[in-house]
């Protein structure tokens, strides 16, 4: 049995063997999928408080030291220690040098599929620190996708499923019929 | 001494992570490609109890198979002597835990095992082996090969 603790060092080597071949993309919609198990329901039934749910879970049970604050019109998330790429980073093996990828590769499809933008920015790849944001409005999530770029954070560290923002509306108009 | 030893909280769906990883590397690239992963996990990650086994010391996979099941509340039993480690598990708490979460075990989740084990022990004087008796009861093997010079 791979401890649950040492999860993410498995995760590590496993995105090295696909990363090689190609199918790391592949395998985080798969990641994704499996992940729908968990918040698909919570986050199209209760939307940016579902996620804020989801997530006191993950801090408490990843010991993570994160801040989420949940206003009228988004869910902003910091993450100051990130404990999946510390763990990581303390390895004997070598770390894959894109690890934080997994994060959006995985939740992106997610949140597209609840009909909630998702705004992130990696900040840097080596460093267990990033901050993204949850918003229902397309606005919200263009106005933090320009600030995340002007703030100087390179355009590769920062992703978000507003490009599929047709997906998002027309899942978030579902999402919202009584 | 332990290179890796959390003692906080656990995230115990990350079974159910693994358990999904275990199919899909199984079902697009092989079994022997998940093989190859685990085994790698096993000698790399735990380059420290893999450097130890090589020099006939075993006191850290002794403490890292007695933490981690202590730690994830597993019914167990270890049993060491000089040249033999026995590990036998009645309860895996993965499986365990894929039960209460109502998910399907994988096919491939006692290869896990077997694999990681064989990659600790991999060049070393040591051999591993894992006897599945049930579901979420095994038992986990690590014996000192004779005639072996760990000097």
């Amino acid at each position: 049995m791979i401890p649950s603790d040492h999860f993410v060092r498995f995760y590590n080597e496993v995105f090295k063997f696909l990363d090689e071949r190609g199918g790391l993309k592949d395998y985080y919609e798969e990641i994704s999928r499996h992940q729908e198990f968990h918040c698909l329901d919570l986050f199209r039934r209760k939307g940016l408080k579902g996620v804020v749910e989801y997530y006191e879970k993950i801090r408490k049970e990843e010991n993570c030291i994160l801040d989420l604050e949940l206003r009228d019109d988004c869910l902003i998330s910091r993450m100051a220690c990130c404990p999946s790429l510390t763990k990581v980073l303390d390895n004997d093996a070598e770390p894959f040098l894109k690890y934080c990828d997994h994060c959006a590769g995985w939740s992106i499809p997610l949140y597209t599929k609840c009909g909630i933008y998702y705004v992130q920015d990696m900040i840097d790849r080596r460093k267990p620190a990033c901050r993204s944001v949850r918003t229902e409005s397309r606005e919200v999530a263009e106005r933090v996708r320009r600030e995340f770029l002007e703030g100087g954070s390179p355009p590769e560290l920062v992703n978000s499923n507003l490009d599929d923002w047709q997906e998002v509306e027309k899942n978030k108009s579902e999402r919202m019929k009584p | 001494m332990l290179r890796y030893q959390e003692d906080n909280e656990l995230h115990r769906d990350f079974h159910g992570t693994t358990n999904t990883t275990l199919d899909y590397i199984a079902k697009h690239y092989g079994v022997d490609a998940l093989k190859m992963i685990l085994r790698k996990t096993g000698h790399d990650v735990y380059k420290s109890i893999h450097d130890k086994l090589a020099k006939g010391n075993a006191s850290e996979l002794i403490e890292h198979l007695n933490w981690f099941f202590y730690r994830e509340q597993g019914k167990y039993q270890l049993t060491v002597s000089e040249n033999e480690i026995v590990l036998e598990v009645f309860e895996c708490p993965a499986i365990r835990h894929l039960h209460k979460m109502g998910r399907e075990v994988s096919p491939y989740i006692c290869l896990q095992t077997s694999e990681v084990n064989a990659g600790m022990c991999e060049g070393t004087p040591w051999v591993s082996e894992v006897k599945v008796v049930g579901e979420g009861h095994c038992i986990q093997t690590f014996r000192k090969e004779a005639g072996h010079d760990t000097k």
